[in-house]
């Protein structure tokens, strides 16, 4: 494939640049992929461009999603992730190293890297190497080498370390090298054969509960690694991802508290939706009241598997928790888990479905709905999709995302006041197991840029 | 319900009073006789019948409720599963002679599905078909032996027996139905 | 005036002087939570008739002549699929029995491609039971029939419910469960006829009590916080104040898999400690009416002795689940547009 070409052309809208701590209307003119110019506008200039309109922000980054390539191409390839990616307004995305072979060594890195220059797409490919070989929680993986060979932190996502031990010699050698070890906090033996979180909605379903314990009690866990190692590795650095519930926040914010080097990422699916969607609820988090067989909110069929997700969606309040972390600072980044599936491993009994949702192509569409409903300020909203992710990467991020004068343009036109209605035909993913389909949402990206280049218009 | 009353009240009692006699005459008395009204109007002129029976012959027939819905052939045809009234049939009808006793004889689905049902009661020594109203278009090679009166109408009627019991008077109307609209060919 | 003497009988709408139940309105039954009182009260009328046919010399009737019924059961079952097989054979309809394994490792053919064979080979409704909750809305979603959920996973057992408020109905003083006491005892925590009960006994007025140890209760407290849509029950570990003055008490089974996953110490404990005996008997109200599901384990959950009890009521709920099962399929087939009867 060709590469994209650069951009030309002069764009008017809301823009926010979190970098520069600024938003308002403006006028940003792109000459040959280069941002040659913004003009804040006032007055009469910046008449028709408020915050519910066109949006002008920087290329969105994604630290955690699935391109299942190599090994499951039937589910995603690097080139439909990305194509999906550029859709969904990111310009830079960090994969995750469950694919088969895992990214437990350099060659799995290299064929990954290729198949993203093969795709012809600007937009950046990061990639997470697995904590230890084959993701199987045994002996180390290669983490040196990986780190030489670029990869951004380590991670064993879904099958997260098991032993204490090994999870603590990890911190401590990736802290070495000065990465940070991305952490699925998840404690198995709490969740075996779980389906849906452990609660109301799961007990009317007769879905096994998956206890928030298990989230909590590894997040506890983590820190205190953390807490351990930092004594002799400064460099020691431990992210959470998709964290999903109030009282593991609350350790976050402890730990982030004392000093701690953690953060952690929510994600779009347990800020928007809640498990009362298992059921046919299709109100968003928000607007949730907790008894969806009370108030008639039950409006589509139970067991939707779109919404089997790990970790699974959690209550209102736990949803609510994700957006208050993002408002605080406690979570730092919005990352789309985006997690694309077949059919064959969807279109099953629930109990059976593989976990998770894609998701990269709706997460902004998701906050810009959160956003609207006053959840979340918008200026916090896009750095949490972009300068928060990037300073979880620390020095490992290609780019600081923002509006800068004279640098490869790396940006987004999003239209918040126009909806899309999302379809298997309008995504531009192979998974089409998204709980959104056949629902409209708000938020049309019109233009992607990535490094100058035109990565998706529409 | 506009339509056009073609027997008052005192003709549904005269005929009653006529298919009574005419019931006991065929029979050659009341020994062995006994009267099954189909639900729902049939089972208060099947009780009226006996009643009258009892007052000239001095003797209470024994009188059954029959509900066919269980056999009628076209339960796959209608929109919705028809709500069942109950059958009661208090006696055994083996070696009984059975009259059927219905308001209105049309396709003779009807009747078709109520001697189906009655054969699953036992074995009766015969079943003769009392109705108040004969309105034609047979589909079946069924006859009643007892009618109140005979009625020619076209498909595009319909015959409504009233009876107090169940609708507060007597009486029996035709009417048109709405353009377009047939009786159902699938019932009688 | 009157709406119509002439037939088809119940197309024509009933003279308002006899209030007649809501028609039937579901295609498929799947679960007990979206009946209305006034659905549940059409299923008991219709079941009494079903009883009725039931008592007769030739108890078949011809009503879902032509209709075919397949019978699938990922699960192992006998009284529920024979129970299944009678009531759809007593209304004249032909039966296809499968019993098929199923597990999310072997991967033979999805639960989608064997629903649309079945549906291609002409089958009006599929009987359903499933080990995982939820399976029947799939088969739901892909079938042109009707679905009829025979138990799936933990989550619900419509015509259990049903037959077991049926069974209650014909015990109880007046056929009513307005304010009786009726406990539910013991492994609530992997019991669809738990959670199916809970809906249709609280629907008819029920106060309901479910009881049994901590860990089998596990996440009910937070359904009693919100009650079975807004209905509120009682939850309690404390057996005596769940028989004090019952009505009825309904034993579930244990399952002996409870004490390898942790969740009992011992089955003796367990009788000892929630075990219907004669003594907890004494209890409950004078005329308790005592139910089990089946299949029972005698002297664990049941003492052998209050199984046969006078008050027991476990033979009645195998019969009555015959005729609740032929006025489910019976209401199910008045919603599918199949083959004409005769």
């Amino acid at each position: 494939m060709s590469a994209a070409v650069k951009y030309n052309g002069t764009l008017r809208g809301w823009a926010v640049d979190p970098a520069a701590g600024r938003e308002g209307a403006a006028e940003a003119v792109v000459a040959d992929g280069v941002l040659t110019a913004l003009t804040w506008l006032s007055g009469s200039d910046a008449e028709g461009l408020s915050p519910d309109g066109v949006l002008i922000l920087p290329g969105l980054m994604d630290i955690h999603a699935h391109f299942r390539e190599p090994g499951n191409e039937d589910a995603e390839t690097v080139a439909t992730g990305l194509a999906a990616a550029a859709h969904g307004g990111f310009t830079t995305v960090a994969l995750m190293p469950n694919t088969t072979p895992a990214i437990d060594e350099p060659s799995v890195v290299a064929r990954i890297r290729a198949a993203a220059a093969a795709s012809g797409s600007p937009v950046r490919t990061l990639i997470h190497g697995a904590v230890t070989v084959g993701r199987r929680g045994e002996t180390l993986a290669a983490l040196g080498e990986l780190a030489d060979a670029g990869v951004t932190g380590f991670s064993d996502d879904g099958s997260p370390v098991k032993s204490a031990s090994i999870m603590r010699n990890a911190l401590m050698y990736a802290g070495s090298l000065g990465l940070p070890i991305i952490d699925h906090p998840e404690d198995h033996t709490l969740t075996e054969g779980a389906e849906a979180s452990e609660g109301y909605v799961a007990t009317v379903l007769g879905l096994k509960g998956w206890p928030i314990a298990a989230e909590v009690g590894s997040v506890a866990r983590s820190i205190a690694l953390l807490t351990d190692v930092v004594r002799d590795v400064p460099g020691a650095r431990l992210h959470l991802t998709h964290v999903s519930t109030a009282a593991a926040l609350d350790q976050v914010l402890l730990a982030r508290a004392a000093g701690l080097p953690v953060t952690c990422d929510v994600t779009p699916h347990h800020l928007g939706f809640t498990d009362e969607w298992i059921a046919g609820a299709r109100r968003f988090a928000w607007d949730a009241s907790g008894d969806p067989w009370a108030d008639g909110a039950l409006v589509a069929g139970p067991y939707d598997t779109s919404l089997r997700v790990n970790p699974p969606l959690r209550s209102p309040e736990d949803a609510l928790a994700c957006w208050a972390a993002l408002a605080d600072g406690t979570a730092t980044a919005i990352a789309t888990d985006h997690a694309p599936h077949t059919e064959v491993d969807k279109h099953v009994e629930f109990g059976w479905a593989i976990n998770g949702i894609s998701g990269i192509e709706t997460a902004l569409s998701l906050v810009l709905a959160g956003v609207a409903a006053g959840q979340l300020p918008l200026a916090t909203a896009v750095a949490a999709l972009t300068t928060g992710p990037a300073s979880v990467l620390g020095e490992r991020s290609p780019i600081a995302p923002g509006l800068r004068v004279g640098e490869p343009a790396d940006l987004v036109v999003v239209d918040a006041g126009a909806s899309w209605t999302v379809t298997a035909a309008a995504l531009r993913s192979k998974g089409k197991n998204s709980p959104l389909l056949g629902r409209a949402v708000p938020g049309v990206v019109r233009l992607t840029l990535a490094n100058g280049r035109v990565a998706y218009q529409a | 319900m506009s339509g056009r009353r073609i027997m008052a009240a005192e003709d549904v009692r005269r005929a009653v009073t006529r298919i009574s006699h005419e019931i006991v005459e065929k029979h050659g008395g009341t020994d062995g006789l006994a009267l099954v009204g189909i639900q729902r109007r049939g089972v208060p002129l099947a009780k009226r019948l006996a009643d009258a029976i009892a007052e000239h012959d001095g003797v209470m027939l024994p009188v059954g409720a029959l509900d066919i819905t269980f056999y009628r052939d076209d339960l796959s045809l209608v929109a919705q599963q028809p709500i069942v009234k109950g059958t009661d049939i208090g006696f055994d009808l083996n070696g009984y002679t059975v009259v059927l006793v219905d308001d209105v004889l049309y396709t003779g689905r009807t009747i078709r599905a109520a001697m189906d049902a009655l054969m699953d009661f036992g074995r009766p020594k015969a079943i003769r078909l009392a109705v108040m109203v004969d309105r034609g278009h047979r589909e079946l090679p069924i006859r009643a032996d007892h009618v109140g009166k005979n009625v020619p109408t076209s498909r595009e009627e319909v015959v409504h027996v009233l009876v107090e019991e169940v609708d507060g008077e007597d009486g029996v109307e035709i009417a048109r139905l709405p353009d377009g609209r047939l009786t159902g060919g699938a019932e009688s | 005036m009157t709406p119509g003497a002439d037939r088809p009988d119940g197309v024509l709408p009933a003279p308002a002087a006899v209030p007649s139940p809501a028609p039937w309105a579901h295609r498929h039954l799947l679960d007990v939570d979206t009946l209305t009182r006034s659905e549940i009260e059409l299923v008991m009328k219709t079941t009494d008739e079903m009883r009725d046919i039931l008592t007769r010399p030739i108890p078949k009737v011809p009503a879902l002549r032509g209709m075919a019924v397949t019978i699938l059961f990922y699960e192992a079952s006998t009284r529920t699929r024979v129970s299944f097989e009678v009531a759809a054979k007593n209304l004249s309809a032909d039966v296809v029995n499968i019993t098929a394994s199923a597990s999310s490792v072997s991967k033979g053919e999805s639960l989608v491609d064997t629903i649309r064979t079945i549906e291609a080979l002409g089958a009006d409704m599929i009987v359903m039971r499933h080990s995982v909750s939820g399976a029947p809305y799939l088969a739901a979603e892909v079938f042109g029939g009707s679905i009829l959920n025979g138990g799936d996973g933990w989550h619900a057992h419509p015509s259990q419910a049903l037959l077991d408020l049926f069974t209650m109905r014909s015990r109880l003083p007046g056929g009513s469960l307005e304010g009786r006491k009726v406990v539910i005892l013991g492994d609530v925590l992997h019991s669809r006829v738990a959670r199916s009960n809970l809906w249709t006994l609280t629907a008819m007025g029920a106060d309901v009590w479910i009881c049994g140890p901590s860990t089998l209760l596990r996440g009910y407290e937070a359904w009693a916080a919100h009650g079975a849509a807004g209905r509120r029950f009682t939850l309690t570990s404390d057996v005596s104040a769940a028989l004090k003055d019952a009505d009825v008490l309904m034993a579930l089974r244990i399952q002996k898999e409870r004490m390898a996953s942790g969740l009992l110490p011992s089955l003796r404990e367990y009788a000892a400690r929630y075990g219907l005996t004669q003594e907890r008997l004494r209890a409950a109200s004078p005329d308790v009416v005592v139910m089990h599901p089946g299949p029972m384990n005698e002297g664990v959950e049941i003492a052998a002795d209050v199984a046969v009890d006078p008050r027991s009521v476990i033979t009645d709920q195998v019969t009555n689940g015959v005729a609740v099962r032929m006025a489910l399929l019976y209401l199910l087939a008045g919603t599918h547009h199949g083959k004409v009867g005769a």
